[in-house]
């Protein structure tokens, strides 16, 4: 870390810390974590890491900033300073204004990213010690409109943003191996183009929704670009080498998600239409070897949340369909199939008044079957201080998107001080 | 002569205990006094700070704060609650509507980490509140016409006059016999006892304080002890306020998300 981002930092800290005795309508808080795995098939530690994540919201009769600054500390490396989110927030009479760099979640699903398109994800670890961390914010103009029990809302993201990927020497890292003829003997990536900041090269997504009693539904749709990149177009500098350039492309969805309650059981569903979703299709037998396709693209989860035995139940199905499909179809230069089915499943128990919780989250991929197993348990002393373990199991056929980690298994401890 | 006396007096007490019972009896029935609770005024809309220690069976004492607000409206109990500390529940707010015609409770979590509101299964009335020793039942009003109701004696209890009204419950409850002290003419309980399914006594619930606040008695200091865990909650209540400025537009998940309002 450089001198001027370290004083940069401390003087940020120090600030945030100050505020609040000077102003009587401010508040700092957050959280400090040290979080470690160990990988259980080579007993290594390729994780060890101390988090800031603070807080800091002043609040006045016309709304609110909140500064979101995340530090991350690793061993041998220099210190990561972020602004995860950095808003204002106005509070009209019928409408809310958010103007800053944000976070937005959308949807009903749990663990899946359906109409969950606003904010990208931060996937440069597959783990990641909190799963709330894996949203990236975006800087965009946020408007809530709301007429009784409806509310309209729309979302202008001024710069494209994409998903975070694992760097290149990281364990999480998927290296493609593409079937070109053995003459080519090299094979690289370029980093993905960015588009343009122009306006043009924004995103808009809009939703309405019914907070109702008897059921809560969103109908929402966006013009986004794809998060991940897509292969654009190969050169071949000489006859044993080729360079695949990257870029990012456009593409139009609709969507919606509803919840109800079937008694004391909550039913929810969440869909997305992907209008001509731009896919890489890969034939090395033919030239270019990869091209830009457009398909349609249907993704559907339905899932149930129940109490039983003191328990906490929930269970859910989501089915990705594409339609056309072709056995070139890629996905980060992995095969696309025609039909993808994903169960989760997740029981939560608490024990000892509530000071001990135990969890079981699991992700089952149908076809080829495999999965993540997360079994954990947090003990809270109170005041705040959690220690918290647990075990991350990716099992079954290799090809599929949890076991191809098969011998990334991690065993890991968290200890966190909310203050 | 002695003898004949001694029937007089015996007689007069019959008479006299007859008498009683039957002025008790005749005052009020066991199910007047219960709707009496059930309909006393408790403000159209009220907030109050709640402070709520929870002892466990070693003594270790642990405190939650939560800032509550509440509306009847026409059948409908909206509650919101906002958690102030400890620290990692900060922020977080819970939404219940419980609906007086049996429908189930409509409720909502907000988890500020995830930013979403989510309708949560409806816990049962008798699970335990957030881990405490009350249940969802004893945090709100029980309807009168789940129980049949008796008035067994009146009772002198902390100096004030109070009629002890059994409960017995219609249906399959955890504790299917209470005993209730309600103070006449004020409509308000100052001790309920639980009885098991064995006939045992399980919790008590016991009134520390209460005040005349915008002419509404309010409980402002109440434990529940619970005999078997060997376990208790005291809960607090402060800066009780009534008939605020609120409607339906508050018990949202606009709100949730906003947090508490000044």
């Amino acid at each position: 870390m450089r001198i001027k981002q370290k004083l940069l930092f401390v003087f940020l800290v120090l600030i945030m810390a100050g505020l609040p005795s000077l102003a009587a309508n401010s508040t700092f808080s957050g959280m400090v974590r040290d979080y470690a795995a160990v990988r259980t098939q080579t007993m290594d530690m390729p994780v060890h890491e101390q988090t800031l994540d603070a807080f800091y919201e002043h609040t006045t009769d016309s709304g609110q900033l909140t500064l979101h600054p995340v530090v991350y500390s690793n061993p041998n490396k220099e210190l990561q300073l972020d602004l995860a989110e950095a808003y204002f927030d106005f509070y009209l009479e019928r409408a809310d204004v958010r103007i800053g760099k944000q976070k937005v979640i959308w949807g009903e699903a749990e663990g899946a990213f359906i109409t969950d398109l606003v904010s990208p994800r931060d996937m440069r670890s597959f783990i990641l010690a909190d799963f709330s961390e894996i949203r990236k914010a975006v800087p965009a103009f946020k408007v809530d409109y709301y007429a009784g029990l409806y509310t309209l809302q729309g979302i202008w993201v001024t710069h494209f943003i994409p998903t975070s990927l694992p760097a290149s020497d990281s364990m999480w890292v998927q290296t493609p191996t593409l079937p070109f003829p053995p003459a080519i003997t090299s094979v690289s990536f370029t980093e993905p183009a960015m588009p343009e900041t122009t306006l043009d090269n924004s995103e808009i997504f809009l939703s309405l929704g019914r907070f109702g009693n008897a059921i809560s539904w969103k109908l929402n749709g966006g013009y986004v670009f794809t998060d991940e990149p897509l292969a654009s177009s190969v050169t071949a500098p000489d006859s044993a080498t080729r360079v695949i350039f990257q870029a990012y492309e456009r593409y139009t969805f609709v969507g919606g998600s509803f919840n109800t309650a079937l008694g004391d059981v909550v039913l929810r569903g969440e869909a997305a239409l992907a209008l001509d979703k731009p896919m890489n299709s890969l034939d090395t037998s033919i030239n270019p070897p990869i091209t830009i396709e457009k398909h349609t693209q249907v993704q559907a989860l339905i899932g149930l949340d129940w109490n039983m035995a003191g328990a906490q139940w929930s269970t859910q199905y989501l089915m990705v369909y594409t339609h056309d499909h072709t056995a070139s179809l890629v996905f980060q230069m992995k095969p696309v199939r025609e039909f993808a089915h994903t169960f989760t499943f997740r029981v939560q128990d608490t024990f000892f008044d509530e000071q001990l919780t135990a969890r079981l989250f699991a992700y089952i991929e149908a076809e080829p079957l495999n999965a993540l197993i997360r079994p954990s348990v947090s003990y809270n002393f109170g005041n705040g201080v959690l220690l918290e373990g647990g075990f991350d199991l990716f099992l079954g056929d290799e090809d599929g998107t949890f076991g191809t980690y098969g011998s990334n298994s991690l065993a890991w401890a968290a200890l966190r001080w909310y203050f | 002569m002695r003898t004949h006396r001694c029937h007089q007096t015996v007689f007069l007490v019959i008479v006299l205990v007859l008498g009683m019972s039957a002025l008790v009896a005749a005052d009020y029935t066991g199910e007047q006094v219960m709707w009496e609770v059930y309909n006393r005024d408790s403000g159209d809309t009220m907030r109050a700070n709640l402070v709520m220690t929870l002892t466990n069976a070693r003594g270790s004492v642990r405190e939650r704060s939560i800032v509550q607000y509440r509306m009847d409206t026409e059948g409908v109990e909206s509650k919101l609650m906002f958690f102030l500390s400890p620290n990692d529940v900060r922020n977080t707010s819970f939404l219940s509507l419980s609906y007086e015609d049996g429908r189930s409770d409509a409720q909502y979590m907000y988890l500020p980490a995830l930013k979403r509101v989510k309708r949560i299964a409806s816990d049962g009335k008798n699970d335990s509140f957030m881990g405490s020793d009350f249940t969802y039942d004893d945090m709100g009003s029980r309807h009168p016409d789940l129980d049949t109701h008796t008035v067994l004696r009146k009772e002198q209890i902390q100096g004030t006059s109070t009629l002890v009204v059994e409960s017995i419950a219609k249906g399959n409850e955890d504790y299917p016999r209470t005993l209730s002290w309600v103070v006449e003419g004020e409509w308000f309980g100052l001790k309920k006892e639980f009885y098991k399914q064995d006939g045992t006594l399980g919790k008590t619930l016991s009134i520390g304080a209460f005040e005349q606040i915008d002419g509404i008695s309010v409980i402002t200091d109440m434990t529940m002890k619970d005999w078997e865990k060997q376990t208790s909650t005291r809960i607090q209540m402060k800066d009780v306020a009534f008939n605020l400025d609120l409607d339906d537009n508050f018990f949202t998940e606009r709100q949730m998300k906003m947090g508490p309002r000044g």
